[in-house]
């Protein structure tokens, strides 16, 4: 694939060009052009979560997202997250509580948990659940994960 | 006076060491690595399910600009991997499962290799397909693998007591046939390795997940002919091993032959569906099994007939008999045992080990079976359990040992804490009330190898320990670590004998060149035997430095201790001196001595002989588990509504990290019996993606209360066991003995999908299913 | 091969590009990019993400008609607060649709567009007596749903057209509409079957009765023998029964890895009992 697009973006707060070809997935630009391999590829069809990205506040599948989308927006990714001291609430939960262990699912989770807190501020252990559902873990059997999430989301205004 | 409190870590819930990497996105797996110059690699699979291959053309692939290396079975040396060594890394004259690796390409990008792949042309003869089992061993069956014209790939057989006797003995008898279907281990992070071979030195360095790096060294030196000491293996943290990574697979080879070829480093990492495809599966398994037992519930004998679907080829799945037939002969005390298992050739996947390791299996079909006896005699699931429970001091007819054992404490623990006696009565009674929803209750039992197991020539591990000169210790060990926690472990016994801090401990436990010899991370056995070598080496340096300060204080060193990263006096805990003055004291003074110590620890276990007798393990683990449930009979979901477990873990040393080993295994349990089925038709994989391959997600999971029983190990580390398989072997009994106390119909085949349910539910009632 | 990569702001500039042929329109992606990747859907030369296209978000009433947008995400079905009010049964579907990324991703548009026999907003929308708006450079057509689709992946839209939006009628006093997937997760699980039912009750009575059935044929369908055992009649248990049993007679469903037919009409047959005792109860 010769052909290229040239896009800008927000990465984690900084601006940044890449180019990419059209049919290129946004998590194969994040890992294999920009090198943030933060963001896992678990199956590449949206099922599993561990792809997961924000795009302008949103959460969604680097693997399902074309790449030239991310043209113009904000994307954070598990990476920016952890440069944020804001975000140490959140990554000191999921590891005082128990809920890395491979740590393979746990950069998704950590996105999607963010995202879910930032839908849900204080959120119940039913929307924890649901707001997980799109996130494997081979490992944990998510109890440990959904505490970390429920933790987290303690003494926050 | 400066008193130093004694302190302790044992118990306590201690976040994982790797964690906080993980949670940031730092940490590299072997899909994060990438090395100057490397290729991608990518493998040719057939589309066939049994084929002669006529010809393989890669002309074409050759051709394409930045292919760097096409191999088939024509370039590599003809040597097959695995237990029956029946699996050549490239198959040349014919294929025999769906997955088979008949070519593989070496490009610039995958993109290239993928095109590369496309123009490799190959000729096929199609033979008959061999997609069940019990015709492998019919007259007139093609032949697999020519080495085996009997597609037999192996048969265990064991025996204890009469079992003729025991049918005498017995007032009932219950017998039933029972499927286990194939699941898989979809580890999150999929399978690759990086292979980085320099012709000039001839060192090959690999980047690899494997569990058991040490005796890789070896397996690859056989396969590709060359001295293991040019072997290193560096192993990245890893995305999840569940047993699969236990084996040498032909995809690691195939990768040191493409670099090889290349003369440059390849990286080869499956896709998802290659993951499915490609990687090993839990063995399948249809069981006869007939028990008996005598009025009063004790148990009279088992016979128990199985056959192993073996697949194409043999790896691990083919041994798992040696777990399984010490369920049938030991979990409870059964006078007479009959035990013979068959492994078969077909065009099937292949299976590999699984944690449990085919104890799911067997306690699937014993555990059933002790509720069946209990219905037919008019006892409680309970009571025939308490009755013929293992207990401490006794010595089996497969002649294992159990010193510390926690058996009748963890039935009687989860029923108290469940509530069992009473609701299974109330649900058994409510099955006849009108009304979709029925809810059950179910219980089930095991026994699983907790102290190692001695298959292999030694069951030990290595320990280096060396403390710099500021009393911060290095332990270099042999286990791996695959996400279960084993690092954190480690380093709180090395605490506990050293008194530190755990942030005064660092592990490394990732490179052959550095770390002593271990056998690998399996059987649940790092806690336990990797634990031990660290105390040992821990003990060494302690009675170093004690001996060390006893000289500078005249004191002896049995009045000293270590404390807080203080050496103190025993009596009263009074500061004697801190630690690093007396580490440096001991370098630069004319002693001239550091404190590295080593050790190497074997655990008091057997070989079994070659009637499988013998104490195979230094302990085992018990548990019991409940499952409460709850069934759709208007569409058969099965929703697990709570687990209660209660574990035998000898001793508790990282609280949090021992409920994590035990949650994560009850929801794989709960998605080997209710959610996940690898579709396995006339030998092709329906299902290769989690669309449609079910793992159990968050909103799913059961509530989980869980006890654990200390026992208090003599030979464990702080008395320890080794767990990590124990917590999914029940579910699917548990479950099945659910459904049954819900609707009174006993399903004998995995999964519970809700047709499977539903078809099952219908049956019962007299319906007619299509 | 894909050759040149727009993102349209307007419906012009979209629909010029669509006009121009060859053209891969890209919404969401959450059906386009799995696809292509696995190399059953074939991209055009040009790939046109229409995510940008303004004014084709969100629901509104238009008149006697509902409107939704064609760029509505699943999780705006969901959560938006004028459709859970006026349209319920959509918000139910949107609940039971893939997971929460997916929702954020995907739209009403692609899951139309999609034609997948599963779709689950294809079936609430079947019940509502949707009509798809189409729109090309030539102009502008509407297409009743329930005539729209044509197989699996395939409906009448012609290549240059986009759809723009989906119109349904707003619901009268009395209206009620109920959807059910079955599936043993709350979400993220392809339908096996799901079953649509909607009609006005008043005194006990339902009538407009509207049923339709989610994988049980090439493409999502109205259940015609249903919907006449429940006209005009009392939802009582003998209406339940019969409706049922004629949902289970009038579905020719396959075997596939997901179930086998016989199953699939067990499941119509009880599911269609749920959802009517649903709909008994408002
Ligand atoms: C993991 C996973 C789970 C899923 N679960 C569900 C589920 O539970 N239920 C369900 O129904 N679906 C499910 N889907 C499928 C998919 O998410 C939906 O069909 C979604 O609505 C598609 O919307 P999209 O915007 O992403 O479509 P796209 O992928 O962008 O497009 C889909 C198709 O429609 C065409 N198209 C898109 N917009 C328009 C338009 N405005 N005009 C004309 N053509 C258009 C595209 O060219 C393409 O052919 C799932 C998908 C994944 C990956
Ligand atoms: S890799 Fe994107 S969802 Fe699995
Ligand atoms: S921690 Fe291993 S997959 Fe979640």
């Amino acid at each position: 694939m010769s052909l290229t697009v040239e896009i800008r973006f927000t990465l984690n707060g900084s601006p940044t060009r890449a180019a990419v070809p059209p049919g290129l997935t946004a998590l194969a630009m994040l890992r294999d052009i920009v090198g943030l391999t933060g963001t896992k590829y678990g199956c590449g069809e949206g099922e599993c979560g561990a792809c997961t990205i924000l795009v302008d506040g949103l959460s969604v599948n680097s693997c399902l997202m074309f790449a030239v989308e991310c043209d113009g927006r904000a994307i954070t990714t598990v990476e920016g997250l952890a440069a944020d001291p804001a975000n140490d609430r959140l990554r000191d939960a999921f590891v005082e509580e128990g809920g890395v262990q491979c740590g393979f699912c746990t950069p998704g989770m950590i996105v999607q948990s963010k995202y879910l807190l930032s839908q849900h501020p204080h959120p119940s252990h039913e929307q924890i659940r649901r707001g997980l559902e799109g996130n494997l873990c081979r490992c944990t059997g998510y109890k440990k994960i959904i505490e970390a999430v429920a933790k987290a989301a303690e003494g926050t205004p | 006076m400066t008193v130093v409190a004694k302190s302790s870590l044992i118990g306590k819930r201690i976040p994982k060491m790797d964690a906080p990497e993980k949670a940031a996105g730092k940490t590299r797996y072997v899909q994060d690595i990438n090395l100057p110059g490397q290729l991608i690699g990518k493998i040719l699979r057939t589309d066939r399910v049994h084929a002669r291959i006529v010809s393989i053309d890669t002309a074409a692939a050759k051709a394409l600009p930045g292919v760097y290396a096409v191999l088939t079975a024509a370039d590599i040396p003809k040597r097959g991997l695995g237990v029956n060594k029946d699996n050549p890394p490239l198959k040349g004259d014919k294929v025999r499962t769906i997955r088979d690796e008949i070519a593989a390409v070496a490009a610039e990008t995958e993109e290239i290799a993928l095109e590369a792949l496309k123009l490799i042309k190959v000729v096929y003869e199609d033979l008959p397909i061999l997609a069940d089992p019990r015709q492998s061993t019919q007259p007139g069956a093609p032949v697999i693998q020519d080495a085996k014209p009997d597609n037999i790939a192996m048969t265990f057989d064991y025996a204890h007591g009469d079992v003729a006797q025991g049918e005498k003995e017995s007032d009932v008898v219950v017998e039933s046939e029972f499927y286990l279907h194939y699941v898989t281990h979809c580890c999150m992070g999929v399978s690759g390795i990086i292979a980085d071979f320099e012709p000039t030195s001839g060192n090959l360095t690999l980047y690899s997940n494997t569990q058991v790096p040490f005796l890789h060294k070896r397996e690859f030196s056989e396969v590709l002919g060359m001295d293991p000491g040019r072997i290193r293996i560096i192993q990245p943290p890893i995305g999840g091993g569940f047993g699969s990574k236990l084996d040498i697979y032909p995809f690691e080879p195939i990768a040191v032959y493409l670099a090889k070829a290349a003369r440059r480093p390849v990286k080869l990492v499956f896709t998802r569906e290659e993951e499915f495809l490609a990687s090993p599966t839990r063995q399948p398994a249809l069981c006869r099994l007939r028990s008996g037992a005598k009025k009063d519930g004790t148990l009279t004998f088992r016979a128990v007939d199985i056959l192993l679907d073996n697949g194409g080829y043999t790896s691990w799945g083919a041994t798992i008999p040696f777990v399984m037939m010490q369920t049938f002969s030991s979990l409870y005390r059964v006078p007479h045992c009959l035990f013979h298992t068959k492994a078969v050739y077909s065009n099937n996947p292949y299976a590999g080990s699984f944690r449990g390791y085919g104890n799911l299996q067997a306690t699937f079909t014993v555990e059933q079976h002790m509720d069946m006896l209990a219905e037919k005699l008019g006892l409680d699931p309970l009571a025939i359990r308490m009755k013929n429970a293992q207990e401490s001091g006794e010595v089996t007819g497969q002649g294992m040992v159990f010193t510390s054992c926690g058996f009748k404490e963890c039935l009687t623990t989860a029923a108290s804490r469940s509530d069992f006696a009473r609701k299974f009565t109330d649900y058994a009674q409510q099955q006849s009330k009108p009304g979709n929803k029925k809810r059950g209750i179910g219980l089930a039992a095991m026994i699983h190898v907790g102290g190692g197991a001695k298959i292999y020539p030694s069951d030990g591990c290595g320990t280096i320990l060396k403390m710099d000169d500021f009393g911060h210790v290095t332990i270099m060990t042999g286990a791996s670590e695959i996400g279960q926690g084993s690092e954190t472990v480690l380093a709180q016994l090395v605490c506990e004998e050293l008194g530190l801090p755990l942030d005064a401990v660092s592990v490394v436990n990732n490179d052959t060149e550095v770390t002593p010899w271990d056998v690998g991370v399996h059987a649940s056995r790092t806690t336990f035997i990797a634990g031990n070598s660290a105390i040992g080496a821990a003990r060494k340096a302690k009675d170093k430095i004690l001996n060390a300060a006893a000289k500078v204080t005249n004191m002896t060193a049995d009045q000293l201790e270590m404390r807080g990263g203080f050496v103190v006096r025993a009596a009263d805990g009074e500061m004697v001196m801190p630690l690093p003055k007396l580490l440096r004291s001991l370098h630069f003074s004319d002693k001239a001595e550091l404190v590295m110590t080593t050790h190497y620890y074997e655990p008091s276990s057997v070989h079994q002989d070659k009637k499988f007798m013998g104490n195979v393990s230094a302990t085992y683990a018990w548990a019991a588990q409940i499952c409460e449930i709850e069934v759709d009979t208007d569409t058969g979901i099965v929703t697990l509504e709570k687990v209660t477990a209660a574990h035998d873990v000898g001793r508790v040393l990282n609280r949090m990290g021992l409920e994590g080993q035990i949650e994560g295994g009850i929801v794989m349990g709960q998605g080997y019996a209710l959610t996940e089925d690898l579709m396995v038709r006339q030998g092709k994989v329906l299902n290769p993606g989690f669309r449609d391959y079910k793992l159990v997600t968050a909103p799913e999971i059961p509530e989980m209360d869980i006890s654990f029983i200390e026992s208090m190990d003599g030979e464990g580390p702080q008395g320890a066991k080794g767990v990590g398989e124990a917590p999914a072997i029940c579910m699917a009994a548990a479950i099945a003995n659910a459904i049954h106390n819900a609707t009174g119909v006993r399903l004998t085949r995995l999964p519970f999908s809700p047709e499977n349910v539903y078809r099952a539910l219908v049956t019962a009632k007299g319906g007619v299913v299509e | 091969m894909v050759e040149r990569y727009l993102a349209p702001t307007t419906l012009d500039e979209a629909l010029k590009a669509l006009a121009a042929g060859d053209a891969t329109i890209v919404a969401g992606g959450t059906d386009v990019m799995p696809q292509s990747q696995a190399g059953r859907f074939k991209l055009g030369r040009t790939l046109v993400n229409i995510r940008r296209v303004a004014g084709l978000q969100g629901g509104a009433k238009e008149g006697d008609e509902i409107r939704l947008g064609a760029l509505t995400t699943i999780s705006q079905l969901r959560e938006d607060a004028f459709i859970a009010k006026t349209l319920p049964v959509l918000a139910e579907a949107a609940d039971h649709f893939a997971s929460v990324q997916i929702r954020n991703m995907g739209t009403l548009g692609g899951n139309i567009g999609n034609a997948s026999p599963a779709g689950d907003t294809l079936v609430p929308l079947l019940v509502l007596d949707a009509v798809v708006e189409l729109r090309s450079a030539k102009g502008m057509r509407r297409l009743r749903l329930d005539e729209f689709f044509t197989g699996p992946g395939k409906t009448k839209r012609t290549p240059d057209e986009l759809i723009t939006n989906i119109f349904v009628p707003a619901p009268k006093p009395g209206f009620v509409a109920r959807f059910a997937k079955f599936g043993t997760r709350p979400a993220l699980d392809i339908s096996a079957v799901s079953v649509g039912i909607a009609g006005i009750v008043k005194d006990g009575k339902i009538s407009n009765v509207r049923v339709a059935y989610g994988a049980v044929a090439p493409t999502p369908v109205r259940g015609r023998a249903a919907e006449a055992a429940l006209e005009g009649k009392t939802l009582d248990a003998a209406t339940l029964a019969a409706a049922a049993k004629a949902a289970q007679g009038e579905v020719k469903p396959i075997s596939d890895r997901r179930a086998t037919a016989w199953y699939r009409r067990e499941m119509i047959h009880n599911l269609v009992k749920k959802v009517l005792a649903d709909v008994a109860h408002g």
